[in-house]
């Protein structure tokens, strides 16, 4: 038996967590998928230090990966991103194998701030293959988001789709399989995620619904459902926690995402 | 292979296609149809300065660190309730929201910095871009802070590195506030102006209290010469700031708090951020002004605001000079901003003015001209400086038996605050100002009189600004009183600048009373010769 069974944080997606300053500006991956429209602060960072996601499948298997990242506000609203997915595979019968699942690099760019016009942002990303269980070549794709707020809540819909063909494809491909299974690409994602903050405790509640579909033209529609929490833990550090499930297919795997970041700025003015 | 490509191509469009126009129609749903006419805002947020002081503030002075967190969440619900809840009586900020703030929020801070956009959700969409302004001007706010609470940095390190703070935070002039002074005017003499401070006086005086305390911190953290007298100082300054909570609205703020006047060491100091900070508060209150006044059409608020922010940011609107802005400042009378944050007395100072009344101010002077609205109490009071072209012509002289006080030249007087040129103006128009020269004996006579008092020897040492005038006006008399005068107040002053600790701060009292009865020491006056002072026997 042979699984070639995944990973990571960046377990379903190409594109990284969006690195933001503070629990009020969610980031995807952390720990909900759908994040809103807003870059990180011009000249901030903010590394993701070691986000964790551990997975359950329905056979009981588990499957865990982090993926560092490190992102920068390189220019007004827009933000410049790079992310390490490692991953850690349980191939079966004692065969395991571990190693950097690629290298993702996203830029993404808001267009405006939420006034009765909805926040709205673009991201480029691609998935470059790099890596032992790297993907067998570059997946770039493009998402579009947008942030309303109510007085009540706030939602966010994001909608992205990856460009390239299936692993395997590529004519001559002698790619691994690992490789793409490693990192999960999917041809077009699209969901929507509300939260609720409780600014006097710096707690942010949310919960989001996704459907994604896989790159092979076959693939099924996949529902996912995550709840999850962010804290603001110090003015520097915020940590976030959560848990989804896969609501439709053969495999309807639990996921537990934990992480911490830490932002900082520049030491000079200019 | 090439026709299973070709077809994976293909497919791959139609999705592609099929996921742009879902994305495209998700979105176009979510604006509102009215969108069209809103504001396309790109406004930004940019990062604090990096430094090894950032947040030393906070691990060296929590307490009062954390009430500055509260006192976001004090601004941003002001706001959000003026604007979403334009109809609500009173009572909903007056009682309901200032009890929730005064009773929970302050007592317990929150522990760290609030996300403002999260508590006044529709008032950042409203006007985003004023957003930054408070949020970028908080941030040198606090950055100052870390600064001057620093112990590893040195005094002249720490100018420095407050002006590059100064520095950083101009490199964002979109939405920097002007480090010029900008008259009080277009605070609270627009046709918008003074809605906020008379529908809800106790807010007002509570956000004017938040302001004392931001800006009269400083001082404590700059007057004290060690790490213990710097500590004791923020304490005793965080508990005045809660005396002023005991009965509001009367012991809150009566005026806007001015740098210049509750922390002249540190707007000595540093000038360009008093100013900013000045200006900063001003423009709170004009949001709160614009919110809150039905002539302002809701339709029309942001606009206003914006307008307001352009002039707020840019180096020409309303600017006055330095010096008149430091004389305007103390001209306002510190007794009606709270007080000064150090070496203040147990009791509150009396204001001297109405609660919210409106000074007006010559521009190029800084010199109080006369009074727009309220009026002074007192000692002040019964006079009307409306009808007093003050500082320009000669004061009037009313028609005999009109019964009403005559009018006095308070622009010249300097009252409330003795700024230098003001006391300097004193003497050298005193001939007019104060009935002429046959005044002077009499105006000694006074002065001795008084500082017979120990109790209030130790009041004037305690106010600096009193304290200022005192000194000055001594330059006028003959030698050996100066002397003499010289020696009784810095027999006082030891006592004077004790700070008062946090812990020992009584309710209310009376100078009077809050004195200590002072050691045995021998008279100042001893040796005077009083017979050239008409000044009457002591009373043994």
């Amino acid at each position: 038996m042979f699984f070639a069974t995944t990973l990571a944080l960046a377990a379903m997606r190409p594109s990284t967590a969006r690195a933001q300053t503070d629990y009020f500006n969610t980031d995807a991956g952390r720990p909900v998928r759908i994040e809103d429209a807003y870059a990180l602060e011009r000249r901030g960072f903010e590394l993701q230090v070691a986000p964790l996601r551990l997975e359950r499948s329905t056979g009981g298997q588990y499957r865990w990966g982090i993926e560092p990242e490190l992102a920068y506000g390189i220019f007004p609203r827009t933000q410049l991103e790079v992310g390490f997915p490692l991953a850690w595979i349980d191939a079966g019968i004692g065969r395991r194998t571990s190693g950097l699942a690629g290298v993702d690099v996203s830029l993404l760019h808001n267009l405006n701030v939420e006034t009765r016009i909805p926040a709205l942002a673009i991201a480029a990303d691609v998935l470059l293959p790099a890596g032992k269980l790297g993907p067998d070549r570059a997946y770039p794709s493009l998402k579009g988001i947008a942030t309303k707020t109510f007085s009540w809540a706030r939602f966010h819909l994001n909608g992205q789709y990856t460009f390239g063909d299936a692993p395997g494809e590529q004519p001559g491909s002698t790619s691994m399989l690992v490789g793409a299974q490693v990192v999960e690409v999917a041809r077009w994602l699209g969901g929507v995620a509300v939260d609720r903050t409780f600014p006097l405790r710096s707690v942010l509640v949310t919960g989001e619904i996704y459907a994604q579909e896989g790159l092979d033209e076959d693939a099924m529609t996949e529902w996912n459902a995550t709840v999850g929490s962010r804290y603001q833990l110090s003015p520097r550090w915020a940590l976030d926690a959560g848990i989804g499930r896969r609501l439709t297919g053969a495999d309807r795997v639990w996921s537990l995402t934990v992480g911490g970041a830490v932002a900082f700025g520049l030491p000079w003015s200019r | 292979m090439s026709v299973c490509l070709s077809a994976c191509i293909k497919s791959t469009r139609r999705r592609g296609r099929a996921m742009l126009l879902a994305l495209g129609a998700t979105l176009s749903t979510t604006v509102a149809p009215d969108a069209a006419h809103a504001q396309w805002s790109t406004t930004y947020e940019t990062f604090y300065l990096q430094a090894p002081h950032n947040w030393v503030f906070r691990n060296n002075y929590q307490g009062a660190d954390r009430l500055f967190n509260a006192f976001d969440y004090g601004h941003a619900i002001l706001y959000e309730t003026l604007w979403t809840k334009p109809d609500a009586p009173a009572s909903a900020l007056e009682e309901k929201i200032y009890n929730k703030l005064t009773r929970e929020v302050l007592v317990r801070p929150p522990r760290v910095p609030l996300e403002e956009a999260a508590i006044e959700i529709k008032y950042a969409q409203l006007a985003p871009e004023a957003k930054v302004m408070f949020d970028w001007s908080h941030i040198l706010h606090r950055q100052i802070y870390d600064v001057l609470a620093d112990e590893r940095i040195a005094q002249a390190a720490k100018d420095r590195e407050v002006q590059r703070l100064i520095d950083y935070y101009k490199t964002r002039p979109d939405v920097a506030f002007s480090s010029k002074p900008k008259s009080m005017k277009l605070m609270q003499e627009q046709p918008f102006s003074l809605a906020f401070r008379e529908k809800y006086p106790r807010f007002n005086g509570l956000i004017w209290g938040y302001h004392w305390l931001q800006v009269g911190l400083y001082e404590p953290l700059i007057v004290g010469t060690t790490p213990e007298a710097r500590q004791a100082g923020v304490r005793a300054t965080v508990a005045r700031f809660w005396q002023m909570l005991e009965q509001p609205p009367t012991s809150l703020p009566y005026q806007m708090p001015m740098t210049a006047a509750v922390a002249p060491a540190f707007a000595a100091r540093y000038p360009e951020a008093a100013i900013i900070f000045d200006n900063l508060h001003s423009m709170h209150d004009v949001v709160s002004d614009i919110l809150t006044n039905p002539s302002v059409p809701r339709n029309r608020k942001r606009a206003e605001i914006m307008r307001a922010a352009a002039r707020f940011r840019d180096d020409t609107s309303y600017v006055m000079p330095v010096a008149a802005w430091r004389t305007m400042s103390l001209a306002m009378g510190v007794e009606n901003m709270g007080g000064p944050a150090v070496n203040f007395l147990t009791a509150l100072p009396t204001p001297s003015v109405t609660r919210g009344a409106v000074m007006q101010h010559d521009d190029a002077t800084g010199k109080m001209i006369g009074m727009k609205t309220g009026a002074m109490t007192g000692a002040m009071a019964g006079m009307d400086h409306s009808q007093m072209d003050m500082g320009t012509t000669p004061p009037v002289v009313p028609p005999a038996g009109a019964g009403k006080t005559p009018p006095v030249d308070h622009a010249a007087m300097g009252h409330g605050a003795p700024a230098r040129d003001a006391v300097r103006d004193t003497a050298n128009t005193d001939a007019n100002s104060m009935g002429g020269a046959h005044a002077m004996p009499g105006m000694m006579d006074l002065h001795m009189r008084m500082l017979h008092d120990p109790g209030i020897r130790r009041r004037v040492m305690a106010d600096t600004a009193m304290r200022r005038l005192m000194t000055e006006s001594m330059a006028t008399m003959p030698a050996e009183h100066q002397a003499m005068m010289a020696d009784m107040l810095r027999a006082d002053s030891l006592d004077a600048n004790r700070v008062v600790p946090a812990t020992t701060v009584p309710k209310k009292k009376t100078a009077a009373k809050a004195a200590k009865p002072a050691a045995p020491r021998k008279d100042p006056m001893t040796g005077m010769d009083h017979s050239r002072m008409a000044v009457p026997p002591r009373k043994k």
